[in-house]
């Protein structure tokens, strides 16, 4: 125990005189997490906020244009600007970029339609069928930089109100031609448009867990960053110890290169354990006050600690392999960090997996971050169960019993 | 006559992807309370030896025993029987020579009170207590190879493995450095030591071997192979046995 203790006061001082590494552990994974949330809240935020800007020329002045001046303005998804100007002008406005959308809804447009569905009715009423004349075209004006999703939108909304102004004017003539015939005046038909309602909602196991978010995706991301970018520190001390000879004389003590491991292991996971509290302790107390979303845990809070645990431990597999199949700093640093960025950018990190492509998908599962990030979100947004964790911990420790047990094969053979 | 500490017999060693042996069937027997040298150019073997006898590396074939335990299979309890001072400060730059020797004396198993009155003892002895609060790698190297030495007697060894202690030191260092070697073993502490500097040798060891491509060459008292040779000190009979072609 004496040696163990002899060992970790030994980690603990070289840790901590390394101020660089410190940095690299701690400082570098709030400064991401702050970032990408803020990015990642940002953009979402567009999407669901009144955000894209819409400048319309109403000419009709009649039902059609107000009806779609009315229920543009009233989307959460447009900024709607009514203009006086002339068509041209409205198309040079868009041009420079001052808004994403421009309507122009031409004069007379609501008396077309009327007009069509009068003959539409009349014709109909004499039994023969009728071939629409005088059709009216809206003229949208598109940012070229604008989403596809946005105009999609924009576009289902005009053909909704048209469609529902050329039905209101059908009714209308209809009832009119009906009424000529009856004895006795109908009174107005109509639905008030809300007989069929839409309930969207997260598909989630129960309905306390948490609604994802950036916040809910950022935070366990890049802990799983930070806690795997441990490997460098951990790979270059290794090879400091080695090319400064201290191991050398560590071996040379009644101290075995298992116990000399174990000692870094506890070290590290120690860190490791402190960056993920740190991380979630930002997420749920100083996100809120900075505008971003809180970090929720879900029911089942404690199954983050062995999910953490079992991540951390993996991380540190790959650092002591890394560590002892390199022979120099820079080996090491570029190794661990290229293979951290890597297995980050195929683990869903900075890109949520869904959104790969199939290959992607499938590449994306030999990333020991993904395996942490599936549990956390296991978790913490699927509020799942011990059960539904024990994949994920089992992958990563997997790959924690290999890492070491060939940096353990390796100094079999080779010691110094 | 005193007892045999260290017994090497017929050790070989080739390394792995290396065609040529570092050791070849080498024999050496070392008395309790010698001071042993092990001469010879670079690559001759000296370094493959005294690590083989530190435990850092295995041999291929023949038997050692040290203190009366055969390695490899008594290493465990070898361990606490010797003390190694590798060629390379073998320290932690980046921590002071207290918190070092705290740390090798703590995988030693010293407890707290005996370590610090060691560490103090040793740390005066050497002439390093002012300093002792430093980190190592703001020492000169004459005080690194002090602190060195210091790390490989702290658990009082047995047997002292000394790699070129001297090498890259001035001379007020290296001659404090050899009058405490020459206490130490006047204490008990038997010291095979390797060396690139006759004169040192011939000053301080009691039996010398010189050793060449990982074959002993010969073997016994400065004074009786200069005597037996008929050369005029030890670096004349280096280079009769060894040659003038360069070794790099």
């Amino acid at each position: 125990m004496k040696k163990l203790i002899s060992l970790l006061y030994k980690d603990y001082l070289l840790l901590i005189r390394d101020v660089a590494g410190l940095c690299l552990m701690f400082l570098m994974p709030i400064a991401l997490v702050f970032l990408m949330t803020f990015l990642q809240n940002d953009i979402i935020g567009k999407v669901n906020e009144a955000e894209i800007s819409v400048i319309m020329l109403n000419l009709d002045n009649d039902i059609l244009g107000n009806s779609i001046e009315k229920h543009i303005s009233e989307s959460e998804s447009f900024v709607l600007t009514k203009s006086k100007n002339s068509e041209n002008e409205l198309r040079i406005a868009v041009a420079r970029g001052n808004y994403m959308i421009g309507i122009v809804v031409p004069e007379n447009a609501s008396d077309s339609i009327r007009l069509n569905a009068k003959r539409a009715v009349q014709k109909g009423f004499k039994g023969e069928k009728y071939e629409s004349k005088d059709s009216v075209t809206i003229h949208i004006l598109i940012d070229p930089t604008l989403k596809t999703s946005f105009r999609n939108t924009l576009m289902s909304t005009m053909k909704e109100y048209s469609a529902k102004t050329e039905r209101d004017f059908l009714l209308q003539e209809l009832l009119a031609a009906l009424n000529q015939s009856f004895p006795f005046m109908l009174g107005t038909i109509q639905l008030d448009g809300n007989q069929v309602n839409f309930d969207v909602q997260y598909a989630l196991k129960d309905e306390n867990a948490a609604v994802p978010n950036a916040t809910q995706h950022n935070v366990p991301a890049w802990t799983l960053f930070a806690i795997f970018f441990i490997s460098l520190s951990l790979s270059v001390g290794l090879i400091n110890e080695r090319k400064d000879g201290s191991f050398k004389r560590l071996l040379a003590l009644p101290c075995t290169y298992f116990q000399y491991l174990l000692s870094k292991s506890i070290l590290f996971l120690f860190v490791c354990l402190l960056q993920f509290a740190l991380l979630f302790a930002l997420g749920i107390y100083l996100f809120p006050h900075l505008g971003l979303p809180k970090l929720l845990l879900g029911d089942n809070a404690w199954l983050l600690l062995p999910m953490c645990i079992c991540s951390s431990l993996a991380a540190i597999g790959f650092g002591i392999f890394i560590g002892k199949i390199t022979t120099d700093h820079q080996q090491a640093a570029v190794l661990a960090a290229l293979s951290v960025v890597i297995f980050a950018a195929i683990g869903g990190i900075w890109i949520p997996v869904f959104t790969m492509p199939e290959i992607m998908k499938i590449i994306s599962k030999i990333s020991p971050l993904n395996w942490g990030l599936n549990g956390f979100y296991n978790i913490l947004i699927r509020n799942g169960t011990l059960m539904d964790i024990l994949p994920e911990c089992a992958y990563s420790l997997g790959f924690a019993v290999v890492c070491m047990g060939i940096a353990l094969g390796y100094n079999r053979r080779r010691k110094i | 006559m005193s007892e045999i500490i260290i017994q090497v017999n017929n050790v070989n060693k080739t390394y792995r992807g290396s065609y040529t042996p570092a050791l070849r069937n080498f024999s050496i027997e070392v008395r309790e309370g010698e001071i042993f040298g092990l001469l010879g150019p670079n690559g001759a073997g000296k370094s493959t030896l005294l690590n083989i006898l530190s435990g850092l590396l295995t041999f291929d074939t023949g038997n050692i025993s040290i203190c009366g335990r055969n390695m490899p299979q008594q290493l465990n309890e070898i361990k606490p029987l010797i003390g190694v001072v590798p060629q390379e400060i073998a320290l932690y730059p980046t921590l002071t020579a207290v918190e070092n020797l705290k740390i090798f004396g703590g995988i030693y198993g010293i407890i707290s009170k005996e370590l610090k009155q060691r560490m103090d003892n040793l740390l005066n002895y050497f002439g390093l207590e002012q300093s002792k609060n430093r980190q190592i790698k703001t020492y000169s190297g004459g005080m690194k190879r002090r602190i060195n030495l210091i790390a490989g007697l702290l658990h009082q060894p047995k047997v002292l493995f000394l790699d070129e202690p001297t090498v890259s030191v001035d001379v007020q260092s290296k001659t404090l450095i050899l009058d405490n070697l020459k206490e130490i073993n006047a204490q008990g502490t038997t010291i095979i030591y390797t060396s690139h500097f006759m004169e040192e040798a011939e000053m301080l060891c009691s039996r010398v071997a010189f050793m060449d491509e990982g074959k002993l060459l010969c073997k016994d008292t400065p004074q009786n192979l200069i005597q037996n040779t008929n050369c005029p000190n030890l670096e004349s009979l280096y280079l009769k046995l060894t040659g003038k072609t360069l070794r790099d």
